[in-house]
């Protein structure tokens, strides 16, 4: 019975190197060992004669069992490496190279910042809209009820280009333009670059940006100013965020105030951002003067509104932790790239 | 402006400690910046919005408290020294020149004063403050200043000149020693109060040395006067001088406190330094109409969004300084106190109520908002796309100064186009506004080269300015600026590609078609790059743009040492000309045939000649033409190139045969060798 247990080791063999079969090669090398006219299988075939009576049946019959065995295993092994794929391209690759990246760009913070802020008061239905940074006089101060020659006008200082024409100091002049076109009610944001004489260092810039906006109708409220600025704070800076109005003097606004948040570094408790206070000053804004509304030729009984105006890069260095406002502008990709 | 917390307690007997007083005052609108220990006492650091002109002395500011806290005003008793309606008398005459800058002027003489250092609390109270002491004449004009918010000057009465004061413009030329030691130049149009020699002070700004108090002083003269503000502040500012006392006359000092002031000071020096008040000029009269202005609480309610209480509000009016003269129902009439200018309408006094009634108190509520139906105009949208598109095609958006030097804008001498300068400019670097994005974007780069940045895809949406007719009529142009340099492409598997000028063409090209903005690229010739392409849109046939190499000369400028190609767009035309909708066309559902054709011809041919030529012949029967290959090498002569060119027949409405492409794609190459003079390999 030596032929049966042989029998045995063959079929423990090919099962062996069946699981070890990566491919189509090696597979073939399978078959012609145990399946091939010199294989295994077919040299005990042959020698069955040389078997006695009683064995020859039962070593043939098993033989040619694993004859089919084999055969319908390797079928199935061959079908499983042809549906997986050619394994030369699977053998040996290596996953931990680098990946190759799509290309990535990204919009300047400041546009991403003004962006976020336009977005608020466009989901509160109010229209955006620009003006000319170069102005006039009458639009940037005149208009705005700021006398030429007030200790006021000191807050604005502008530059001048030729007689009346000047770089504006706000975007305040669009709020003018708007008013002397059309009639309330509305509500608008007005974005833009601004200019101020201030020499540059890390907290000053001559040029920067401001979102100012303008809320006409028969019966706009300061308690409505308080809302829709808390509304702001909130959604802009985190629902937690506290909000308090102080008063304050701006020509063109009665009663005026600024607006401070609740530290966003140490949430109130004093920090070296807040400078201890546990506030932070982001706004300006007030209920429109009259004179306003007179320069502009509106009925001063009939219309009250709200004003506000806030500095977009200031609110860009409070939310994203940066320390220097020439950052924005020395466009250094290593700074840039932190803002995608 | 410093002041001291027992100092105001001398005023008003509030309870609360410094502290708490002074976020009261932050949160009614006098900021308190820092408390600072002095001492028993502390010092408060203010900051007082230029309206508030009352609030620049202890007797405004402890008005506030009054208000604010519900307690009575300590006012000081201030008894009248000598009157007089004289403007001459024994010594010394007065004479105000110029009414108009000066409407009130008054003088008090003071004889056989004794002068030495302060003592007391005259002294402790102005050192505490920041003031220097001088000395007993001196230092109770500033502690005047300070409590009561008049300035008033003192002069050594033997040191005047010709018995005369005369108050008058500057005439050119003359100077005068201030007592800070420094020599100023003075022109017409300055208030000056002179002698019948010489200025003697800068009205309302400061004094000048020869005539100042000092120790071996023994007669006085104490001015106490009204100044106009407008020229106080023009003056000070021409000088390049700020004084706590020009600082007061440029907001308006209370015209009724100029004589009050005068005795207060008076009765002091005389308290401090002996001294016998012998007499008092006064010239000019003011006359302090009282203003009544009237409010209606309902209308104040409503504009605020709380409900007043007309009792609580005749109660601030009252405590603020203010008279109430009347009230019935829902309406309040307020006389209107000199030293409150800022008050003249009904929202004045509604804001003072709401400040002292406390921010806090006043609910947050939505207003009723009809949307805008349209908040977005169109070139918003458009500009948001290109940002978008860039972002995702790897670019960085930059932002660059608008303001420039003039050897930057005359570098640019095919965009220096009518430059808008700064009359004003803080310095040479930034006295002209931008011609062109094109220097932002290289200094940029160059910044970022210096860096080890060396691979750079940027670009910017930003403003051009053209001055079209000077002092009439400015434009500003919105641009597109892109700019590439370095790598384009670079890593272990691709190996490195450089960026090269039909990469920024690519991306325009993308950008204007996303746009559905029709245009052409031609060959340019501009100084500032080679190779370099114009662009332009067809319907308008001008130039809106350049794309190209920056020139090496250029470069050179910025310390660049490598290719940037650079591509500068004006986009006024392009948002008149964009189509923002997306209209489906059908999918094909006739099956396309391809066939591609390998031109020989001339290097100088332009490519655009040939395609168009193809489209041109292949009528409605080609979908698409699209260029394959570009080959200049060894197999063909040194001055021809190859261009292979993959045409795409079909039709939308059924399938084309075989034999109808072979026609046309013959009928092409027909045109192509007749008209261009082309072979085919």
């Amino acid at each position: 019975m030596d032929i049966l247990k042989k029998l045995t080791q063959i079929r423990e063999e090919f099962h062996r190197a069946a699981g070890e079969a990566r491919d189509l090669k090696g597979l073939e090398s399978i078959r012609t060992k145990y399946l091939g006219r010199k294989g295994e299988l077919n040299s005990i075939l042959r020698n069955l004669s040389s078997l006695s009576g009683e064995e020859k049946p039962i070593v043939g019959k098993e033989a040619n069992v694993l004859k089919k065995l084999f055969t319908e295993t390797l079928e199935k092994i061959k079908q499983e490496i042809e549906d997986k794929g050619p394994s030369e391209e699977i053998y040996g690759f290596d996953v931990t190279l680098p990946g190759v990246p799509p290309p990535e760009g990204n919009a300047h913070p400041l546009t991403r910042t003004l962006s976020r802020i336009c977005e608020i008061f466009v989901s509160l239905g109010f229209k955006i809209m620009e003006g000319d940074e170069i102005e006039t006089e009458f639009y940037n101060f005149e208009a705005l009820n700021i006398p030429l020659d007030h200790p006021s006008r000191d807050a604005f200082d502008t530059f001048y280009i030729r007689d009346k024409y000047l770089l504006r100091s706000h975007t305040s002049n669009v709020q003018i333009h708007l008013m002397q076109k059309q009639e309330p009610p509305f509500q608008v944001i007005m974005p833009g670059r601004v200019y101020r004489p201030d020499a540059v260092d890390a907290s000053h810039s001559f040029m920067f940006h401001q979102v100012e906006g303008l809320m006409v109708s028969d019966n706009i409220r300061f308690s409505d100013l308080k809302g829709v600025l808390l509304l702001f704070c909130r959604s802009m800076f985190g629902e937690d965020i506290n909000m308090r109005l102080r008063p304050h003097f701006f020509p063109f606004t009665e009663p005026s105030v600024e607006v401070d948040i609740s530290c966003i570094i140490c949430g109130g408790s004093g920090c070296r951002v807040c400078k201890g206070s546990g506030w932070i000053e982001i706004l300006g804004a007030g209920m429109v003067d009259p004179e306003v509304f007179k320069a502009v030729g509106y009925d001063t009984s009939a219309c009250t509104g709200f004003a506000f105006g806030m500095g977009v890069e200031r609110i860009a260095m409070l939310m994203h932790g940066i320390e220097d406002i020439r950052l924005f502008f020395e466009n250094d990709i290593r700074f840039l790239n932190q803002f995608r | 402006m410093r002041l001291s917390f027992e100092w105001l307690r001398d005023y008003v007997r509030v309870k609360a400690d410094a502290e708490e007083v002074a976020f009261k005052f932050t949160m009614s609108g006098s900021e308190v910046g820092a408390v600072t220990d002095c001492g028993a006492d502390k010092i408060m650091e203010f900051e007082i919005t230029t309206n508030r002109p009352d609030c620049l002395n202890v007797l405004g500011l402890a008005r506030e408290i009054s208000a604010i806290y519900d307690i009575d005003l300590l006012i000081p008793d201030i008894p009248p020294g000598i009157s007089g309606n004289r403007d001459k008398i024994e010594g010394i005459e007065c004479v105000v020149k110029n009414r108009q800058l000066c409407p009130q002027y008054t003088l008090r003489i003071i004889n056989e004063v004794n002068i030495k250092p302060s003592s007391g609390k005259i002294k402790e109270r102005i050192s505490s403050i920041g003031l220097r002491p001088v000395n007993n004449a001196v230092d109770i004009t500033n502690y005047c200043l300070m409590e009561l918010g008049q300035p008033m000057h003192v002069f050594d009465l033997d040191k005047i000149k010709g018995g005369k004061i005369i108050v008058r413009e500057a005439v050119k030329g003359e100077k005068i020693m201030t007592i800070d030691d420094e020599e100023r130049e003075l022109e017409p149009g300055m208030l000056v109060i002179a002698d019948t020699k010489r200025p003697i002070a800068i009205a309302g700004v400061m004094g000048g040395k020869d005539t100042e108090v000092s120790a071996d002083t023994r007669n006085i003269l104490l001015e106490s006067a009204y100044f106009d503000p407008v020229s106080v502040r023009r003056t000070a500012r021409r000088l390049g001088i700020s004084t706590d006392s020009s600082y007061r006359f440029e907001r308006g000092v209370d015209k009724s406190m100029v004589i009050k002031a005068s005795d207060r000071a008076a009765g002091l020096i005389k308290e401090q330094s002996g001294g016998r008040i012998s007499g008092f000029i006064k010239s000019g009269d003011m006359k302090i109409d009282p203003r009544v202005v009237d409010i209606n609480i309902k209308r104040s309610s409503a504009i605020l969004g709380i409900d007043l209480d007309t009792d609580q509000v005749a109660n601030i009016i009252g405590r603020l300084g203010m008279k109430v003269l009347s009230s019935g129902g829902s309406c309040i009439s307020v006389e209107v106190p000199s030293f409150r200018e800022d008050i003249s309408r009904d929202i004045d006094i509604t804001e003072e109520i709401a400040r002292i009634y406390g921010y806090e108190k006043i609910p947050a509520t939505i207003p009723r908002i009809t949307p805008e139906i349209i908040r977005k105009d169109v070139r918003a949208e458009v500009k948001e796309r290109m940002v978008s598109f860039l972002s995702a095609a790897g670019f960085n958006e930059i932002m660059t100064y608008s303001l420039i030097s003039e050897d930057s804008t005359n570098r640019f001498t095919s965009f220096n186009k009518k430059p808008v300068a700064l009359s004003n400019p803080l310095s040479e670097e930034q006295k002209v506004l931008t011609t062109q994005l094109i220097d932002g974007m290289l200094r940029s780069v160059s910044w970022n080269i210096n860096r080890k940045n060396n691979d750079l895809k940027l670009f910017e949406i930003g403003k051009i300015y053209r001055e079209e007719k000077p002092g009439r009529e400015y434009r500003e142009i919105p641009v597109l600026c892109i700019g590439m340099t370095g790598s384009l492409k670079r890593n272990w598997r691709d190996g490195e590609k450089t960026v090269d000028f039909y990469d920024l063409k690519g991306t325009i090209e993308r950008i204007l078609d996303d746009l559905k903005v029709v245009h052409v690229f031609e060959t340019g010739d501009i100084p500032e790059m080679a190779p370099c392409a114009v662009i332009k849109i067809p319907d308008t046939g001008a130039v809106e743009g350049y794309a190209g190499r920056i020139s090496p000369g250029i470069l050179r400028d910025y310390g660049i040492e490598q290719d940037v190609f650079i591509c500068h767009v004006r986009l006024d035309n392009v948002f008149g000309g964009v189509d923002l909708k997306k209209t489906y066309r059908a999918v094909p559902r006739f099956p396309f045939s391809e066939r591609d054709i390998s031109i020989l011809c001339d290097k100088t041919l332009k490519s655009s000649n040939i395609r168009d030529m193809i489209i041109k012949a292949g009528e409605d029967l080609i979908q698409d033409v699209e260029l394959m290959d570009v080959y200049e090498g060894e197999s063909i002569s040194q001055n021809k190139k190859s261009l292979t060119y993959r045409i795409t027949y079909g039709l939308d409405f059924r399938t084309l045969k075989d034999d109808e492409i072979e026609a046309v794609h013959g009928k092409i190459k027909d045109l192509l060798s007749s008209k261009l003079k082309v072979s085919f390999r």
